[in-house]
């Protein structure tokens, strides 16, 4: 049985300004905020050859001042205002969150307007350098000095060949990063940051017009782009055609399996069954991989998502899995008992299972929607992307139909050796004592 | 291109004051239900709260309150069927040990509340405990943590109790490896015995009240409780080592350093708390923070910087931490303790006194927008027995705030004297630097 969305008589207002900005209006579960959520369709896909990175080091400039807003002003404003804000860039989006008490949602808009007409007014060398440095530090904080840091960047680079948008990851290169210049920075926000290249989202208890009327006065007047710079070709066949396999051996803790395996992009019925696949496969403790390696078998690090698709709408997706092992089991062991699962998949699943994936990804549907920041992205993203923000509500029900047979002809069709990158982390003391063994 | 006919910055409406929602109240048998009316939503948010948490654990059994909260998931037949279940539901399962409490609870549709709810009573009060079950998740957390410790901020994170306390606090919520291998199934069977089966607790409810019947769903809850047992206070000493002092962990090859300068602070009771947690926001909690400006925004060594007090029942930490490049590791510890003293003899300015206030009081409908948050207000107010107005009594404490309170209160609270630097990072490229900035002594020890 699966849990319906509720659908309420709520209302999604749509508007377009005559500068192209899209704007989704739609009403909060909670009072007194607003979620303003801008939605850039553009991303790490769209960086030049050289500048990886760029896109992501671009969001750091975007709070550090404008034309009539001073460096550092942006975050005492919001913070001021008791707000939630963030940002986050990824391969096809660029996206500024801020959530504030409703009075605070019209200073809110001009900030959003002002950065978006006039950052290359605000911003100086000084600042770049200093931003650069900081996401330098990010990307030691979260790829370089952390164990097993750099997965997802080898599974993208082995499953989006060179040359290809997607063959880099976000955060970049530290090269790449050193290289930005100051042009780069005007040229990007000329080229990429324009009215036509956004959606705006205003999730509040405001009335629809009073919102639509506040976002004309300070978007209103900005141009669209004069000019849209062509998008580097995301084409590419949805399956590969060779096994590949790459170990790494380094600090640390544990052997670990890393699996990609390329599939439909999102918005095709195969992203969707391969969503199921992957819940089925993966996620939860009721989940197969979780039942098999971590209850019964107990080769696996107790780890409730160990599955999941990347949902690219542009390019195929990947579904990607990722396991630790537990003391004394070899990664060769592991893997074999991944791969066994992943296989028995091709042999038929149980309609029990498939109800199960279907009621955990709605619960992390439901679950994603249910703040007003996640709302407003989710629309945003829906309207960005599908150019249709009633998704954020329906989603769901596109899965209601898979069956359990398809499941298993997917599996059998795209999970299979030839369509697969194995990354593999081996303990470096680890090596060095299987090589002693050898010896002796 | 500029763009001449922008609107100019509007100016800031004034604010509708918050208000916490109403807090409902009632005694179901042996129990206490506490109930928050949110009209209209999809979820519930339901808790139940054990007066069982770390603290009150034994040293020698450190981490059995965690190990019992995981081990509820093996649920009423030790088959790992409840969480399949429940995800069957929609719900997601929600079982922890703080230091001063032990919660249960499901977050769900409101459409599947009540059979969600069946669960957590069965759960809650009759779980297999297998102990098979339970050496199995006992394991599993024990190679957790050992797995943990190879990220430098979880592992500076986890090194803080030892430097600061005996006793209780000076070992991890959730134990040390060594300490978790050792409690046996047994040992978590009779601390759910003792602490959690038949105690009664209390049940939080926020979500949409006309919908819930919460008289039923507390009768099932507290169905066969008896009295609750008396409490336990935690056994914490200070640790004997003086201070100010560092210690680095050796991490060969790091090109960062995780940085954790901590010391102890006063219980939660001791404390004015709008008054502490707003000197942490300014010396280092908030992004346009001391701290956050001047190792961020103005030199760049680091991604990100954080301080805060955790304020316990029988004590508490404050800690300010940060990752920074190798090379920055010994400026970043002396500039740290630099804006701390610097807080401490010039107090604040009008800006920032103006930022924590509006900061923590215009914020709270954006921090209360759900269920959960809500709900997690409502288990602070029971587990340290704060008046059901607490939210609102806390945001007229913010707004009293004045430069005066909060040079006293920073005086009052930070100690820079007391500190001990947890620097974990490349020993042979850092300790030189933090021996020549001169904080205290350095000793270097292996990870």
């Amino acid at each position: 049985m699966s849990v319906r969305t509720n659908e309420t008589a709520e209302t999604i207002s749509r508007f377009r300004l005559e500068n192209g900005l899209r704007l989704i209006v739609a009403p909060a579960t909670s009072p007194g905020i607003a979620a303003v959520n801008l939605w850039y369709g553009v991303g790490s896909r769209h960086e030049a050859p050289g500048r990886t990175g760029f896109a992501h080091l671009f969001e750091h400039l975007m709070f550090e001042g404008s034309a009539n807003v001073a460096e550092g002003e942006h975050f005492k404003i919001v913070e001021g205002l008791g707000g939630a804000i963030n940002a986050s860039t990824w391969t096809e989006r660029t996206n500024y969150f801020d959530t504030v008490p409703e009075h605070g949602l019209d200073v809110v808009l001009w900030l959003e307007a002002d950065r978006l007409a006039t950052l290359r007014e605000g911003v100086t060398q000084a600042v770049l350098d200093n931003q650069r440095d900081v996401v330098k530090n990010e990307k030691r904080q979260r790829y370089d000095n952390v164990p097993y840091g750099t997965a997802s960047e080898r599974l993208l680079a082995a499953v989006y060949p060179p040359g290809h948008p997607y063959h880099h990851p976000t955060i970049g290169s530290m090269a790449d990063l050193d290289a930005a210049t100051l042009s780069d920075v005007m040229a990007f926000h000329d080229q990429q940051y324009g009215p036509d290249n956004a959606v705006l989202t205003v999730v509040s208890g405001l009335d629809p017009e009073d919102v639509r009327a506040r976002v004309e006065r300070f978007f209103g007047p900005i141009p669209r782009r004069a000019e849209v710079p062509p998008t580097p070709d995301p084409g590419l066949g949805d399956r590969m055609t060779e096994a590949v396999s790459e170990t790494v051996t380094g600090d640390v803790p544990q052997p670990a399996v890393f699996m990609a395996y390329r599939v439909g992009a999102l918005g095709t019925r195969e992203h969707d069954v391969a969503s199921l696949a992957a819940a089925l496969l993966g996620s939860g403790e009721g989940s197969r991989m979780y039942r098999r390696l971590v209850v019964e078998r107990q080769v696996a690090a107790d780890d409730d998502e160990m599955a999941s698709v990347m949902p690219f709408r542009y390019t195929p997706g990947m579904v990607m899995i990722g396991v630790l092992a537990r003391d004394g089991i070899s990664g060769d062991q592991l893997e074999d008992e991944i791969t066994k699962e992943v296989a028995a998949l091709a042999s038929g699943v149980d309609a029990a299972e498939v109800e199960r994936a279907r009621a955990v990804l709605e619960r992390d549907h439901v679950r994603s929607i249910a703040s007003p920041t996640g709302y407003a992205n989710t629309l945003s993203m829906y309207t960005q992307l599908f150019d249709d923000p009633g998704l954020a509500r329906t989603w769901p029900r596109r899965l209601d139909d898979i069956t359990a047979g398809e499941v298993a002809a997917f599996a059998a069709d795209a999970l299979v050796d030839t369509n697969r990158v194995v990354l593999r982390y081996v303990p470096a003391g680890e090596q060095a004592e299987q090589a002693e063994q050898e010896e002796a | 291109m500029t763009v001449d006919n922008l609107a100019p910055r509007p100016p800031l409406a004034d604010a509708t004051p918050y208000h916490f929602p109403a807090v409902h109240r009632s005694a179901v048998g042996a129990g206490r239900v506490v109930a928050v009316d949110l009209p209209g939503h999809p979820l519930v948010a339901l808790r139940l709260v054990h007066d069982a948490g770390a603290a009150s654990e034994p040293l020698d059994a450190a981490g059995v309150a965690q190990l019992t909260a995981e081990s509820l998931r093996g649920g009423e037949h030790g088959d790992g069927e409840l969480v399949p279940e429940l995800e069957r539901h929609g719900a997601v399962w929600n079982s922890s040990a703080s230091w001063d409490s032990f919660v249960t609870g499901i977050d769900v549709p409101v459409n599947r509340l009540a059979d969600a709810t069946e669960l957590l009573a069965r759960t809650v009060r009759h779980p297999a405990l297998r102990p098979d079950d339970v050496t199995r998740r006992r394991d599993q957390l024990v190679e957790q943590l050992r797995i943990e410790a190879a990220w430098p901020d979880a592992l500076a994170a986890r090194m803080v109790g030892g430097e600061l306390y005996t006793g209780r606090f000076s070992v991890p919520r959730s134990g040390t490896p060594d300490l978790l291998a050792k409690v046996t199934p047994d040992v978590v069977a009779a601390f759910h015995a003792e602490r959690v089966a038949t105690a009664p607790g209390t049940l939080v409810v926020v979500g949409d009240l006309g919908r819930i019947d919460a008289e039923a769903l507390a009768g099932d809850v507290f169905s066969g409780c008896a009295a609750s047992p008396a409490a336990v206070g935690a056994d914490a000493g200070p640790a004997a080592e003086p201070t100010p002092r560092i210690v680095v962990v050796d991490r060969p090859g790091s090109v960062q350093s995780a940085l954790m300068l901590a010391h102890r602070a006063p219980a939660r009771a001791a404390a004015d708390v709008p008054l502490i947690y707003a000197v942490s926001d300014v010396l280092g909690g908030m992004f346009t923070s001391r701290l956050s400006l001047e190792l961020r925004e103005r030199r760049g060594y680091t991604y990100g910087v954080n301080s805060r007090f955790e304020l316990r029942r029988d004590g508490g930490v404050f800690a300010t931490a940060c990752q920074v490049a190798t090379g920055d590791t010994a400026d970043a510890v002396t500039v740290t303790v630099a804006e701390t003293r610097r807080l401490i003899a010039d107090g604040i300015d009008d800006a920032e006194l103006d930022a924590v206030r509006t900061h923590n009081v215009s914020g709270m409908p954006v921090t209360y927008a759900t269920p959960q948050a809500i709900a997690e207000a409502l288990v602070n107010i029971v587990v340290y027995d704060l008046p059901d107005d607490h939210v609102d009594r806390m945001r007229a404490g913010y707004e009293a705030l004045t430069r005066d309170s909060m040079r006293e209160a920073a005086a009052a609270y930070l100690h820079p004297d007391d500190l001990v630097a947890i620097v974990v990072g490349d020993a042979s490229e850092v300790a030189p630097g933090l021996e020549a900035g001169g904080l205290g002594p350095v000793r270097v020890r292996q990870a």
